[in-house]
């Protein structure tokens, strides 16, 4: 059913036009003889066929249709204007104002129908095509959540693959990552700059896949040149992740490459200073210390909270970034939510 | 001074469609509303407003044309174009045609 807005003066050409519309079946007439009311009613209402007469008090018919045009949405309705014969210019100025076709005073039923029916074709075009735009968005919408979804479970489990050939657990990357969300919070980030680390941080570690077990695995303090080796592993997992087109991965990148950078240029691989670390570095470089002393491993016991606290402290400016580290612990209830639902499991043995 | 208004019913039926039914129902419309057709075109002469008897003029051309009368709907469209042109006082006995024939319409229509 079409919903046809009329607007005029005249009761007589109102009850015409209704009628016309009338016949042409599947209307639904909207009648006003004020196009002030009318203006007010297509605030709420979106109708398919605006037939507006030109000489109106209060408002003309070139006045409604601009401030027709200019509400939301309603810049593609169709809209016939009524004139008389000798209006030539009014009919100009409409033209360029927004109206689609016009109408001529007397009103001839043939031409109002032909007139009326293309206009409302228009319409249902117009609306078939904003249909069909709507449902491909839909089902682009959907698609695009599948795959971002499949890229997420993607990441986690090339982020488990490197964290099951060492003595880190699943739950480690779980609560590291979510340790980074709080510090990018408590910074003020934008939420989805932290959901960017939120599912970028897990990939911190990846590189260790490149890791030759015999020092991955080594039970005792490693020498001097396996760590070397060791240190190897935030370039492997830049290397792996860099080419990305995926802002997860590409972010993964920068975290693996700088997640062992330190504030006071100590760190590795490049030595970088303060803010030449890049943010996510400096975040995860705190989200992960913590975690790693906080957490039991065969080759350590768990610190207590209290003592982890004072190394992030002692550390600020020279290992972490101090703004990082006052981040983190203003989060410090969410810290421990984090604690609480992300224990450690007992991880299957590879 | 247009002539006699004479009734063309087959070219406004022609111009409906054939449609007997719109045709009974405008020419209803018209008598119910002749009288207020008339007062407002002859209140617009006298409110001084050239732009309200533009307009006045303006709606009893399109009723006039509506019913095919075509020298009262030009006796209109010259009130229209004078009013617009900012004449007003000028136009007292071309006013009082044009309600006169408004009338004299109306009466046809009646018996019509």
């Amino acid at each position: 059913m079409h919903n046809v807005l009329i607007i005029d003066d005249s009761d007589i050409n109102l009850t015409l036009i209704k009628a016309l519309v009338l016949k042409l079946g599947d209307c639904s007439p909207t009648l006003f003889d004020n196009p002030l009311n009318a203006l007010e009613w297509c605030r709420s209402n979106v109708p398919d066929l605006v037939i507006v007469d030109y000489m109106m008090p209060d408002m003309d018919g070139l006045k409604f249709i601009s401030a027709f045009r200019a509400l939301h949405g309603r810049n593609e309705i169709p809209v016939l204007m009524i004139t008389a014969n000798d209006q030539k210019d009014v009919r100009y100025e409409a033209l360029l104002g927004g109206a689609n076709d016009f109408l001529t005073k007397p009103i001839d039923r043939v031409e109002f129908s032909a007139r009326a029916r293309n206009m409302l074709s228009l319409r249902t075009g117009q609306k078939f095509l904003a249909d069909r735009a709507e449902h491909l968005s839909a089902l682009v919408e959907e698609r695009t959540t599948e795959i971002r979804d499949r890229e997420k479970k993607l990441i986690f489990r090339i982020s488990r693959a490197a964290e099951f050939r060492d003595p880190e657990t699943g739950a480690h990357i779980q609560r590291m990552a979510h340790y980074s969300q709080i510090i990018a919070l408590g910074l003020g980030l934008s939420i989805p700059q932290q959901k960017l680390i939120l599912e970028a941080a897990p990939m911190h570690d990846v590189g260790k896949i490149g890791i030759p077990d015999y020092i991955l695995l080594k039970p005792g303090k490693l020498t001097h040149e396996e760590f070397e080796v060791m240190k190897g592993h935030a370039k492997i997992g830049h290397e792996l992740l860099k080419d990305s087109r995926s802002e997860i991965m590409k972010a993964g990148a920068e975290v693996a490459i700088s997640h062992h950078e330190k504030y006071d240029g100590t760190g590795y691989p490049h030595g970088l200073k303060g803010h030449q670390i890049p943010l996510f570095g400096r975040i995860v470089a705190v989200a992960d210390v913590f975690d790693a002393l906080t957490s039991e491993r065969p080759y350590k016991r768990a610190w207590d909270l209290d003592a982890a606290c004072k190394f992030l402290e002692d550390g600020r400016g020279k290992h972490f970034d101090p703004m990082c580290v006052e981040a983190f612990l203003a989060g410090w209830e969410h810290v421990l939510e984090v604690r609480q639902r992300f224990r450690d499991e007992e991880m299957p043995q590879i | 001074m247009a002539g006699v208004f004479v009734l063309d019913k087959a070219l406004i039926l022609d111009r409906l469609g054939g449609d007997e039914e719109i045709y009974a129902m405008m020419v209803d419309m018209f008598l119910q509303d002749v009288d207020n057709t008339c007062d407002a075109l002859a209140a617009a002469l006298a409110s001084g407003d050239a732009t309200v008897l533009r307009r006045e003029a303006h709606t009893v051309k399109g009723l006039l044309a509506t019913f095919s009368d075509d020298a009262g709907a030009a006796e209109a469209n010259t009130v229209e174009q004078l009013a617009n042109q900012g004449h007003l006082a000028s136009q007292a006995e071309a006013v009082a045609g044009l309600l006169q024939r408004v009338r004299e319409v109306a009466a046809v229509l009646s018996t019509g």
